[in-house]
């Protein structure tokens, strides 16, 4: 569904990412995990497509096409969402309006037809069923005055109406507490689906107590420098990221995890 | 004194028929005013950013009575029961039955049962410091050629409703070439504990190059409350040179909800004056400008009495090659103590071509004032508009987003959901475009 391949990225003339491959199929959980200022966000950016995010090199191919060349909305509406670890407080666009804007303009591209608002109404109502969430989000401007764990809640029902094939959760469980992580977690497990590939971008291993993924990378200086199951996180929760010098990509996997990357 | 001045100045009505005495000698005061300071120019600090070069361009002249091609009634932004409509500043039409304790009058009609208090409120119109007095030539000439108006007077404690005053302008069918320049005065008496809502509307369904010079003289008594919702949209080319006038007395309340969208060369200057103690002032409005069109707003309220309170919130959009000017003064004078003035106005320019004069001005003589306040200008959000984009919606939609929820604002204060809905449509349909 995914192929990244040989990616290098720069910001401001400097460059961030620097050849990195990735290959994620449909249905799979993919954790990034990676030190400050390895280039996490940066791959979570570059493939939403943000301005100020230069490709110099390599390709990303999404479901046959050429994801680089489309513009941020072509990509939604092809079925990339990006969770932000910042999400932007838009006041005066009430929630619902700009939620019910985006699934149309989504729809209309696909050519199937827009939703009235009884109609979106409906899946909103089952979409906060499925996310076990209240609707008090839903009549408040876009994130305007919501707290950190209400912006990221806001953020998976967008995700959960929006129904991607490809989710990017960019450090989701930066600033959560445990309570609210797991609200979160729980959210992103309700959508789980044999259709839906998703990228965990994160730093701390926490947040994959709960969001069990198939598969772990490790990311650090632009590169992906190992790669394994859920227990490669365990690994680095306890070792940290200080073994990691020296580069090297080594594959990780259950049997030979204390093998690898002693410092 | 230059060409256009000059010229208006030969135009003036000499005659002044069979009116109070009181009457001619406010006309010939005026007349005697304009001929001597004309129209203002760029050198006239309030006129810095305004030119008249339109008018000139246009060979503008000023023309008696209506045009004659027939033109439709403006359409209410709501339903309204009570309606005026006023072309080329004479009394087009009168619909609707008026609550008792409401009077409308012509300005003829007016002066010739000899209102009471109409004599005062005429006479009382402020002026500029001598050395500025250019600066007043519009309303000079609306004073010199005074004649055409109306009165509307709500008795004490009446609850007048909402009345709608609309202004158009045509050409006339012989000598359509003509651009014409016509004035017109509305005096506005609330008794006290009087209520009103005033819902203007300033519209030219004909594409014309006409300017129209509107003078509104409003006196709140003690207690009384104006509710002044003012929405225009001249076409290209229009002039429309405004001044509202609003004294208040102790306890009364003045709102005013302002929607510009601008024509050839759009000028209001709004002034209200806290005359008596813990009178109320709420100016909000919202400018939105694309193409070459350009709007001048100058907003001024005198704190002359304690315990007053006055607040002052604009938004504009402009894009294009607009150009709007915002200029908001606030003084609290001596005397009045326990003052609260608040000032907000930001902007978002969507084009490199256009411009955005704002300056906010605080002067404050009094004692135990709270007053603050701030102006911006700037771009749409680009970290707002990737959040919508990466929600797959396009550029273009994200900022008719954007700037309708940043002008929506404005509307958000109007208490009737129905008007204020209304008025918001009006501003999607307006709503400049990203160059």
């Amino acid at each position: 569904m995914l192929k990244i391949t040989n990616l290098h990225a720069q910001v401001a003339g400097k460059e961030i990412l620097k050849g990195l491959d990735l290959e994620v199929k449909g249905g799979e959980i993919h954790a990034i995990m990676g030190p400050n200022g390895a280039g996490k966000s940066t791959l979570g950016n570059v493939l939403a497509g943000r301005e100020g995010y230069e490709v110099t090199a390599g390709e990303v191919i999404f479901n046959g096409k050429n994801l680089l060349e489309l513009e941020p909305e072509e990509r939604a509406c092809a079925g990339v969402f990006l969770a932000f670890q910042y999400p932007v407080e838009i006041p005066g666009v009430n929630n619902t309006y700009f939620l019910r804007a985006a699934l149309n303009a989504q729809r209309k591209y696909r050519g199937e037809p827009e939703l009235d608002s009884v109609g979106f109404l409906r899946l909103v109502r089952e979409k906060l069923k499925i996310l076990h969430i209240g609707d008090e989000l839903l009549h408040r401007g876009v994130n305007e005055g919501f707290s950190g764990g209400e912006k990221k809640r806001n953020e998976i029902f967008q995700m959960a109406v929006l129904e991607p094939v490809l989710a990017i959760l960019d450090e989701t469980d930066s600033g959560l507490d445990i309570d609210a992580l797991k609200v979160v977690a729980e959210g992103v497990n309700r959508l789980r689906s044999p259709e839906r590939a998703m990228l965990v971008i994160t730093h701390y291993q926490r947040l994959l107590d709960f969001i069990v993924p198939d598969k772990v990378h490790v990311l650090a200086d632009g590169r992906l420098v190992a790669s394994g199951d859920a227990d490669l996180a365990l690994k680095l929760e306890e070792q940290g990221y200080a073994w990691l010098e020296g580069g090297g990509i080594k594959t990780l996997g259950n049997k030979n995890a204390g093998q690898v990357g002693t410092p | 004194m230059n060409g256009l001045a000059a010229q208006l100045a030969a135009e003036l009505p000499q005659d002044s028929g069979t009116r109070p005495d009181w009457f001619k000698a406010l006309r010939d005061a005026g007349a005697k005013q304009f001929r001597a300071h004309g129209l203002p120019t760029r050198k006239d600090e309030t006129w810095k950013y305004t030119g008249l070069g339109l008018l000139e361009q246009h060979g503008t002249q000023l023309v008696k009575g209506a045009g004659s091609i027939l033109s439709s009634l403006v359409a209410p932004v709501v339903s309204v029961a009570n309606q005026i409509h006023m072309l080329d500043g004479c009394v087009q039409d009168i619909i609707g039955e008026l609550p008792a304790g409401v009077t409308l009058l012509t300005l003829e009609e007016a002066l010739s049962s000899g209102v009471n208090g109409l004599q005062d409120l005429l006479e009382s119109l402020p002026q500029s410091p001598l050395k500025n007095r250019s600066s007043d030539g519009f309303s000079a000439l609306n004073t010199a050629t005074l004649e055409n108006g109306m009165l509307i007077h709500v008795a004490a404690g009446t609850d007048g409703g909402r009345l709608l005053l609309a202004w158009s302008t045509t050409v006339d069918a012989k000598t359509d070439s003509v651009s014409r320049l016509s004035n017109s005065r509305i005096c506005l008496i609330l008794e006290a504990g009087a209520n009103l809502e005033l819902l203007e509307q300033f519209e030219t369904p004909h594409v014309n190059t006409n300017t129209s010079n509107i003078v509104v003289q409003a006196e709140l008594g003690e207690d009384a409350s104006l509710q002044h919702v003012r929405l225009q949209q001249e076409s290209d080319d229009t002039g429309l040179i405004t001044r509202t006038e609003v004294a208040q007395q102790a306890g009364s309340g003045y709102t005013y909800y302002g929607f510009d969208f601008g024509g050839g060369l759009v000028r209001h200057d709004l002034h209200c004056s806290l005359l008596g103690s813990a009178a109320r002032t709420s100016l909000n409005g919202a400018y939105l400008l694309d193409g070459k069109r350009h709007v001048d707003n100058h907003a001024k309220v005198d704190h002359m009495a304690a315990d007053g309170f006055s607040e002052q919130y604009f938004r504009g959009v402009v894009g294009g090659s607009s150009k709007a000017v915002f200029n908001t003064a606030v003084y609290v004078h001596p005397g009045a103590d326990g003052t609260e003035a608040k000032q907000s106005n930001a902007n978002i320019l969507l084009s490199k071509r256009a411009e955005i004069d704002t300056r906010p001005e605080l002067e404050i003589y009094a004692d135990e004032v709270v007053a603050s306040h701030g102006a911006t200008v700037g771009q749409l959000d680009e970290q707002a508009v990737f959040y919508l984009r990466s929600r797959g919606l396009n550029k273009e939609q994200a900022r008719q987003i954007l700037t309708t929820a940043f002008c929506r604002t404005v509307c958000d204060k109007l208490a009737d959901r129905q008007l204020a809905d209304a008025i918001s449509q009006r501003m999607m349909d307006v709503m400049p475009r990203l160059d």
